[in-house]
């Protein structure tokens, strides 16, 4: 993280630099869901929009979290906070798509229809 | 005693101790928001109805994505300001965070307002269609309730000329408004019958009310005190009265175990019935002359005859027509009424136009003309853009949403086709983030429509009731909005409050500021993906 007044103002470029970027991968985002000719895949919503949506999102946060959020020089038990919880995430994400997954999944069968 | 390390960091981590807390607390965070994406996602895959994709106006969700972005950056500038020891600074851009956060917040309001007036309506059939709904009016004038308030019109309304009380169970303000709403029509609600009671033993019944008393909360009190006590009584009496069957049963079987007795311990009821007292589990009351009252449809099960609300109070009378009568529709859609007729291996075509709509509406029956075309034009667009497949059908067709949806702004593209109003430049704007503009557009383009009770399915304001879209979208956003109004009002205090210990300690300040400002980040990398999930896909 910068410290001295130096690193700082040099920083606060970064800050302007990155903001910008923010901007427009919002600006791309809702370009890609409604403009027509831009639309990625099949017509209208379909996987490959959700995966570039969500890449673009993903991308955005990572800038969040590794420029604003200074994780782009923290130090260790600031990682293995973070982690943990993306951990936790991952393995609800993951049992999400286990039980949907399931071959013979029956949304009903426990409620007796 | 002085905390350590709340300005210079420990030596084992490197950090110091709000920073460790923060970051302890953001990992639960991200786990917290982490599942409720899963529950969306979930919901989605699991939904048992058409998922309303891209159904948010994008415009609202769009500025207010603008607005934290732009709070993330001046956050940081003003943690920036303080390391550089810029008061003024550091206020400029705490101030405009604060603003942010505001306008953020003013938006979310208006986009809920929106949703929270605007009404849906699934018919027995599956077709849904949406708007506003109208209000009761006499001669061109609204007709005024008990209270001085407009009546919406999708009120259930029974000429009651009896109602019978759950004595335990009755809800006093529904109790009041029945009384008003008896009033305001000029009927008295009066005890039907003496209500008598035994309320000592071995003394006869005693009256507890007189038939003809009118009704108020405070005689039905006094009837409910005269039933517990009675139920109190009785229940101790049956429980005594048990409990010496289950000693003299156990003596005459010495060795045998309860369940093996059980069956031949009874109570006898005649032998007790003497030393029980009165219990008034109801109470009924006449209505004179019979009254239209009203109720709201989620409060009562109306029947012809006799009705019951949710507090078990039975309404006798006549049910009377209480259509839901939409002032404008803005939407008719018929993806549901599609998906369940292909489950029944049902004609889509053949299934729209069976429909109660379609037979029922020539609005709607030109509207889906109308918009068969568009769908032809659309579908040779994509034809001559993408070409067929090696199958030789269309690469590209239309959306399942396009096909069978008739939205707002189909609704308004087909009137100014006709020649009627067309609204541009900042008209059309507010209609992208307000919904459509009805007095700009008149009743030609959304017509008013009245749906009789018995078609009705179910009907919900845009609120979680409606589906689980909707019920996951004011949850994840009404979780992400109190978390802007915590961050805004704990960096308002380091604006409004922080001066003191900016003289005293700035760098304590900057840490303090840094640790609000990670908070700060986190709800906007939030909104970075509830925006596109919620509002694009």
């Amino acid at each position: 993280m910068a410290d001295t007044p130096e690193a700082i103002k040099k920083s606060v470029r970064t800050y302007l630099f990155v903001g910008a970027i923010l901007f427009v991968g919002t600006i791309v985002t809702v370009l890609v869901a409604t403009v027509p000719w831009l639309d990625f895949g099949r017509h209208g919503f379909d996987a490959a929009d959700c995966i570039l949506g969500l890449t673009i999102a993903t991308f955005k946060a990572s800038l969040v979290a590794f420029i604003f959020m200074h994780l782009n020089h923290e130090k260790k038990a600031v990682y293995w906070l973070f982690a943990s919880g993306l951990c936790m995430v991952c393995s609800l994400a993951g049992l999400t798509a286990l039980a949907l997954g399931d071959p013979i999944l029956d949304q009903f069968f426990y409620s007796g229809h | 005693m002085e905390i350590p390390y709340v300005v210079t960091p420990r030596k084992d981590t490197g950090l110091f101790n709000s920073k460790i807390a923060i970051w302890l607390f953001l990992a639960s965070e991200v786990m917290l928001f982490g599942g409720f994406f899963s529950a969306y996602v979930f919901l989605r895959l699991g939904a048992d109805y058409p998922w309303p994709e891209r159904t948010l106006p994008v415009l609202p969700g769009l500025i207010n994505t603008f607005v934290l972005i732009g709070s993330s950056v001046t956050v940081v500038f003003a943690w920036a300001s303080l390391k550089l020891r810029e008061w003024r600074k550091f206020q400029f851009f705490m101030g405009i965070t604060v603003g942010c956060a505001m306008i953020f917040m003013v938006l979310k309001g208006i986009e809920y307002n929106v949703k929270l007036h605007h009404q849906a309506m699934k018919l027995k059939d599956y077709s849904v269609i949406e708007g506003h709904l109208g209000v009761e009016s006499e001669d061109g004038k609204p007709v005024l309730d008990h209270k001085g308030s407009t009546i919406e019109e999708n009120l259930i309304f029974v000429e009651a000329s009896k109602l019978t009380f759950d004595t335990v169970r009755f809800y006093k303000p529904w109790v009041e408004e029945l009384l008003a709403q008896a009033e305001h029509h000029h009927s008295k609600v009066a005890l039907a019958a003496d209500v008598t009671a035994i309320t000592k033993v071995g003394q006869p019944a005693e009256t507890i009310a007189k038939a003809g008393e009118s009704l108020s909360v405070e005689l039905l009190n006094r009837i409910r005190a005269a039933h517990l006590a009675a139920r109190s009584h009785n229940a101790a009496n049956r429980t005594e009265a048990l409990r010496a069957e289950w000693v003299t049963a156990k003596a005459a079987n010495p060795g045998k175990k309860g369940w093996q007795i059980a069956s031949g311990v009874n109570i006898d009821m005649a032998a007790l019935a003497p030393t029980l007292l009165g219990e008034i589990s109801t109470v009924s009351f006449s209505v004179d002359p019979p009254a239209k009252l009203d109720f709201q449809p989620r409060d009562i099960k109306a029947a012809d005859g006799q009705s019951r609300l949710r507090d078990d109070t039975v309404v006798d009378g006549k049910l009377l027509a209480s259509p839901m009568v939409f002032h404008h529709i803005d939407a008719i859609d018929f993806q549901h009424l599609v998906m369940k007729a292909k489950e029944k291996g049902i004609d889509p075509e053949v299934a729209i136009e069976n429909s109660w709509l379609m037979k029922n509406s020539t609005f709607v029956r030109d509207a889906w003309a109308w918009h068969q075309g568009e769908i032809k034009k659309l579908s040779a667009e994509l034809l001559q853009a993408h070409g067929v497949g090696k199958d030789g059908k269309p690469r590209y067709v239309p959306t399942h949403k396009e096909l069978y949806r008739i939205g707002w702004k189909d609704l308004a593209k087909m009137a100014e086709d006709h020649g009627r109003a067309k609204l541009s430049g900042v008209d059309a704007a507010k209609e992208e983030f307000f919904g459509p503009d009805y007095e700009a557009r008149g009743d030609e383009t959304f017509p008013g429509f009245s749906v009789p009770r018995e078609q009705i399915g179910f009907a919900s304001k845009f609120t979680p009731a409606w589906n689980t879209y909707y019920a996951i979208y004011f949850t994840m956003t009404g979780l992400h909005g109190l978390h802007v109004i915590g961050g805004a009002l704990v960096l308002a205090y380091y604006l409004f409050f922080g001066k003191k210990m900016y003289l005293s300690n700035p760098e304590w300040l900057a840490n303090r500021v840094e640790i609000g400002g990670l908070f700060w980040h986190f709800v906007d990398l939030v909104w970075i993906f509830v925006f596109p999930i919620l509002y694009l896909m």
